[in-house]
């Protein structure tokens, strides 16, 4: 019998863009839903199917006594009625987006299309892509400050091939609040380390999406007979006699992170998507997006722990 | 190794066991190897596997089970050979021990030693002398007795002889030796082959002094013996003997070696069961045979199964005379030169110096050849002839070949078969009625019996025998005239031939022919030569020295140092020591002695019926055993344990159930694989059109022949449809739809009905088309013509439109039976609806079909009786167009005249024409149902 697991070497960007392009053009363009009316000028190019500054038109209408607005002769000449013209309001929205370059992301299965790693950065290219598209700013912790680019994805992918080597946890502090993040990675880590590195983003108001990428190998741990097991992060080995007999208590610990993750997430607002590796990267895209662009202020996604934000109204906001 | 009957091939092997303790080291040391996995989430695995202790040491039982491996694999190396014995009694003054070595001895010699070997290790333990005597060796030889070492020296300086034994000599010196030392064991180690004498030799050797008698034998005499080989005409002709009363068949392979020793031949003897003698043939060419050396069979090595061949059993040696040699410019002239080139390849040539007769026959008759032949040699001289009468009544050939010579000679019944007319006789001359003559198929008694006749060869003078009673018995060939050709006879031991043409084509072109070499070879393989030809005769009467001699294991040895000159005598020499068997002469020419001859057989030996104590012991390690192949087997079993075990703490088994599916699935696999093949011949015998085929006759379809007139088909085929529809409402009978079909190519036997509209447009179908619609109307299907001209035939009688005339051409190559009107009582009129009349989208036309010329209704009944259905039908009303609807059922073409009603009854004679199509006369029986039912309510 082969060996189950390998490491893979890690992921050219440029193939990862590529496959990341190809993912996102299955889906929608991207339209973040803005939170705020107030937040920023920076214009965007999509419209927000509101009034507001913009160039393009919206609608006209009637003049009211003390508007502001100037008149539109040419439509107000066509009848009795004075008439006003709106433009669409355009505005544009940051998300910063990060995947998990650590060892542990590079592990590949037998039965795994790709190696974690490798769908992370698919992942994450691919929201870049459609971010750009829609042009929204889009940012990489630790890497880049927010831009706006057409080109945001291919620029984040050069980017990340220049790089050296990324902090395994890049401080998330500068992140405001009204801000979208998405990140991409294993979460093997204790819950309660991921919990502290992430809690400065539920203070600051972030709205977060977690992105949980999972070898079937590690949920299934299809393993028997005398093995040793090496932790390709800390080079740590461990040796079981029969792995067969661990199963079942290891999958109960498995999945009790991945719900405790995931409850707290919950608690927050956040969104929280399992991608595995032997299914299809679209499927977290289409989650990730639908989480993304859900109206804030749905009352299902609301969640009533606002204690744990940075501000009750924030709070509100985020869910 | 004394404590225990076990010996070892290799002992120096069992060192190995010194590695024993170095390998449990080793073993306790190395756990198994795990696999190794990359494993990230092993933080949360850590937490579960903390309670788990890994074993770093194999359990003692598996380094127990490995250790013994490797012990058992070691002794195995060892070659161990268990060997069971039992001890003799210590009892006696001396142990007499009588071996014998002689060549039956020869193949388990090593098992005798051994045998003798113990039982002098046994006297020397006891302290008792020994006294060893063999029964093959000089009667000087030195039988002690000595002491058990020098008896031991003696014994492996032993060694078995390829003669037989001298029982009364060797046991008469034991039993002198004895007298010295009174109630000694006597041990027979005989080879189980009984000899002359035997009884007295017994009874001198244990009447005395002997205190117990020691018998080994084996329990088989397996001894295989050659004691014959022959060079028969075919072949050489083995025999063979074995023990007699061996119930089991056996089989034996004799090879021939030439004097190389190369083998060059084959044969294979057969024993019955219960049989001792068995026989074989080597069919090999007569020229190869000449160059066996020696036969020996296989697997036998021994002396008995080997035999030296010398001259008598080689070539033939061929004397040729001749009165007048022509000169050596034309020798296709010469009468010797087609019996030189035909003998030339199987017979070593002998001719004399000299010309005279009188000097060759002398020349001739010391060379002691096997046969002679005489070209043309009318008179032999008187001071010779004797002696070739004489070699003839001995055995030798005389071959004569006629010529004018000998026709002019006088008559000689010493060296003729036959009485000869004077002179010759010639046939097909220029001043002769009859033409030259060929040979006929030779006579059933001659030895050319067998040989093809020579179809090619005429004779046209000859010398022509008397007439005698025996003449016909004589002859060996004839020519077609009932003249012989060939006359044999046999003289004493020896044959005359004469051939009454002459050895060269003048007389006949026999000589030229492919049979003059087969008759001449025939008869040279029924001579036989005349004794030895050796150069120094004198010398070689006196005695021959030893050449090659015949080891005790069977191969061709040097003269031993015994060995002695061997005086041929008459009768058959003994094969003793100083001559012992083999060949005796030189390369020039030898003398086969061989031990066993065609008198010999192999009685066994029986027990002495003696008064003394006996103890029947078994050769040594008859019973032995070799340990190697069950000790290796043990090993590889623990291997398998070991594996099983290794499996099982790896987990393997754990995962049984997927395990034990897979395997499952694998043995289906393989087996499916050996037995349950698909067989593809009938896997797949779908044809192309099958799909189709089984659509038409799934659904009883009414057919139209595609005219190839548009207008025509496509109204044929809403006719049918219309009357489908018709049907379909008014009958059970609910057809499929309509089917165009192409009488040149499509099958129509499907179809019950073809409805054929004549359109005089319409391409004229093919011949074969043609053919095919009279195969199908013969074969029971029925066509409807429809011509649809009622109102368009011209003015008069003999008028035709064109539809009609293209009918008629139709018709003309059809086998269209006599036609009548449908009369009035036909079935047709009553088959479903009441119909007087069958008209179409035009009235008046009558509906013809065949007439029922026999069909009589006798009793006025509504239906004349009558069996068939009419293969034709033909109707000018144009069925079609009244029938034609549209897909919403509404009539397309209007009836002339127009009257509603004529519709309706176009549509039932068209029901009624389905209805006679399928039922048949059915309707025709109903007229008796009154009556059967009056019947049966009696």
């Amino acid at each position: 019998m082969g060996r189950i697991g390998e490491v893979q070497a890690p992921v050219a960007t440029r193939d990862a863009l590529a496959r990341g392009r190809l993912r996102a053009s299955l889906v929608p363009d991207l339209l973040v839903e803005a939170r705020r009316i107030v937040n920023t000028v920076i214009a965007g190019w999509h419209g927000r199917r509101k009034r507001g500054i913009g160039e393009n038109f919206w609608q006209f209408r009637p003049y009211v006594e003390g508007d502001a607005s100037r008149i539109d002769w040419r439509r107000s000449a066509r009848d009795d009625h004075t008439y006003v013209r709106d433009r669409e309001w355009e505005a544009a929205h940051t998300v910063w987006l990060w995947s998990d370059p650590s060892p542990s992301m590079l592990y590949k299965s037998a039965g795994a299309g790709v190696s974690k790693e490798s769908r992370a950065l698919v992942l994450a290219l691919a929201l870049a892509e459609l971010l750009s598209r829609s042009g929204e700013r889009i940012a990489w912790p630790g890497l880049t400050d927010p831009f706006t680019a057409r080109n945001g994805a291919e620029r984040i992918a050069a980017q990340l091939s220049h790089a050296g080597n990324l902090a395994a946890k890049p401080d998330l502090s500068a992140i405001r609040r009204f801000c979208d993040i998405v990140i991409v990675s294993d979460f093997l880590d204790p819950v309660e380390e991921t919990m502290a590195w992430l809690d400065v983003l539920a203070r600051h108001g972030v709205r977060a999406h977690l992105i949980e990428v999972a070898d079937p190998a590690e949920e299934t741990f299809p393993y028997a007979g005398r093995t040793e097991f090496t932790d390709p992060e800390t080079g740590d080995k461990l040796t079981a006699g029969r792995a067969e007999t661990l199963k079942d208590e290891y999958r109960l610990l498995y999945i009790a992170r991945r719900q405790e993750l995931a409850g707290w997430c919950k608690r927050l607002g956040w969104s929280f998507t399992v991608n595995h590796t032997d299914r299809l990267a679209s499927e977290a895209l289409v989650r990730v997006h639908m989480a993304m662009t859900a109206d804030s202020s749905r009352p299902g996604l609301t969640s009533g722990h606002a204690g744990l934000t940075a501000g009750g109204d924030a709070g509100k906001a985020v869910a | 190794m004394s404590w225990l009957p076990l010996s070892f091939g290799a002992p120096m092997v069992l060192w190995g066991l010194l590695a024993l303790p170095v390998i449990w080291y080793l073993l306790r040391l190395t756990p198994p190897r795990p696999r190794t996995e990359v494993f990230p989430p092993l933080r949360i695995l850590a937490r579960v596997l903390r309670r788990e202790e890994t074993p770093h040491q194999s359990p003692w039982w598996l380094t127990l089970l490995r250790l013994l491996m490797a012990a058992l694999i070691v002794t195995a190396l060892a070659e161990p050979i268990f060997n069971p014995r039992e001890k003799l009694p210590a009892e006696g003054s001396a142990l007499a021990l009588v071996i014998d070595n002689d060549w039956a001895s020869a193949a388990d010699w090593g098992k005798r030693v051994a045998t003798a070997e113990r039982l002098i290790a046994d006297a020397g333990s006891n302290g008792v002398p020994v006294v060893i005597a063999f029964t093959a060796e000089k009667p000087n030889a030195e039988i002690g007795p000595f002491d058990a070492s020098a008896a031991l020296d003696r014994l492996r300086a032993a060694k078995p002889r390829p003669i037989p034994t001298d029982r009364p000599a060797v046991y008469g010196r034991v039993a002198a030796t004895l007298e010295r030392l009174p109630g000694a064991s006597v041990a027979v180690l005989a080879d189980g082959l009984a000899a002359n004498g035997d009884e007295a030799a017994f009874k001198t050797l244990l009447e005395k002094n002997a205190a117990r008698l020691v018998w080994a034998t084996s329990d088989r005499l397996s001894v295989t013996g050659l004691t014959g080989a022959d060079n028969q005409v075919d072949g050489f002709t083995l025999t063979a003997i074995r023990a007699p009363g061996d119930p089991a068949p056996a089989q034996v392979t004799a090879g021939a070696f030439d004097d190389k020793g190369r083998r060059i031949a084959d044969a294979t003897l057969t024993f019955a069961p219960g049989q001792a003698t068995a026989t074989g043939t080597m069919r090999v060419p007569f020229e190869l045979r000449n160059d066996f050396a020696s036969i020996a069979l296989d697997g036998e090595h021994q002396a008995g199964a080997v035999r030296v061949l010398d001259e008598s059993s080689k070539r033939r040696r061929v004397g040729l005379l001749s009165q007048a040699e022509a000169d050596q410019a034309q020798p296709l002239l010469s009468p010797l030169y087609y019996i030189r080139r035909a003998l030339q390849p199987f017979a070593d040539l002998v001719e004399p110096s000299s010309a005279d007769l009188a000097d060759a026959i002398p020349q001739l008759l010391d060379q002691k050849p096997a046969m002679i032949i005489m070209a043309d040699v009318g008179t032999i001289p008187a001071q010779v002839r004797q002696r070739l009468v004489d070699w003839v009544n001995n055995g030798g050939t005389l071959v004569r070949f006629a010529g004018s010579r000998l026709a002019a000679a006088g008559n000689d019944d010493d060296l003729l078969p036959v009485r000869l007319r004077s002179g010759e006789r010639a046939l097909g001359g220029a001043l002769s009625w009859t033409t030259p003559q060929p040979v006929i198929e030779f006579p059933k008694n001659g030895p050319f019996a067998d040989l093809a006749p020579p179809t090619e060869v005429t004779v046209s003078r000859q010398v022509l025998a008397e007439p005698t009673p025996d003449i016909v018995e004589r002859t060996w060939a004839t020519l077609a005239d009932g003249t012989p050709l060939v006359t044999g006879m046999k003289k004493d031991k020896g044959t005359l031939v004469l051939f009454h043409v002459t050895p060269e084509a003048t007389w006949s072109n026999l000589p030229i022919s492919g049979s003059f070499v087969e008759m001449l070879r025939r008869i040279v393989q029924l001579s036989r030569n005349q004794g030895a030809a050796v150069a120094n005769a004198e010398a070689a009467a006196a005695s021959l020295a030893p050449y090659r001699m015949i080891g005790a294991d069977g191969a061709l040895v040097p003269p031993t140092p015994d060995a002695r000159p061997l005086v041929p005598a008459a009768g058959l020499l003994p094969v003793t020591l100083e001559n012992p068997p083999g060949l005796y002469g030189s390369e020039t020419g030898v003398f086969a002695h061989n031990l066993l001859n065609a008198s010999s057989t192999f009685a066994p030996l029986a027990r002495p019926q003696i008064s003394l104590p006996v103890t029947a012991i078994p050769y040594a390690f008859d019973e032995s055993e070799n340990l190697k192949g069950p000790l290796v087997t043990l090993a590889l079993l623990l291997m398998v344990l070991d594996t099983l075990a290794v499996f099982w703490m790896g987990g393997l088994f754990s995962r049984r159930p997927r395990r034990a599916a897979a395997t499952a699935a694998a043995v289906l696999i393989v087996f499916g694989g050996l037995f349950g093949h698909a067989d593809l011949a009938r896997a797949d015998d779908s044809k192309p059109g099958d799909s189709q085929a089984i659509e038409d006759i799934s659904k009883t379809r009414i057919a139209y022949v595609i005219t190839g007139e548009p207008g025509v088909d496509s109204i044929s085929r809403a006719g049918l449809e219309g009357l489908t529809r018709f049907l379909i409402e008014k009958t059970a009978l609910e057809p499929g739809p309509p089917a165009g079909v192409d009488i040149s190519k499509d099958e129509l036997t499907f179809y019950p009905l073809i409805y054929w509209p004549i359109d005089a447009t319409a391409p004229m179908p093919s011949q074969a088309a043609i053919a095919r619609i009279d195969a199908y109307m013969q074969q029971g299907g029925t066509v409807l013509f429809d011509t649809r001209d009622q109102f368009s035939n011209g003015i008069g009688a003999g008028s035709a439109s064109p539809a009609t005339e293209r009918l008629r051409d139709i018709l003309g190559n059809l086998n269209v039976p006599p036609l009548e009107p449908v009369p009035s009582d036909h079935v047709l009129t009553k088959s479903f609806f009441i119909l007087p009349e069958f008209p179409g989208r035009f009235n008046g036309s009558p509906l013809w079909v065949e007439a029922s010329l026999d069909a009589s209704n006798t009793e006025n009944r509504p239906v004349r009786t009558g069996d068939g259905v009419s293969p034709i039908m033909i109707t000018g009303n144009d069925f079609a167009g009244a029938w034609a609807v549209d897909e919403n059922g509404d009539a397309m073409l209007p009836t002339v005249p127009p009257d509603p009603m004529q519709r309706v009854y176009a549509l039932r004679a068209g029901v009624n024409i389905m209805m006679y199509m399928l039922t048949g006369n059915y309707k025709s029986d109903q007229v008796h149902v009154p009556v059967l039912l009056e019947r049966l309510g009696q």
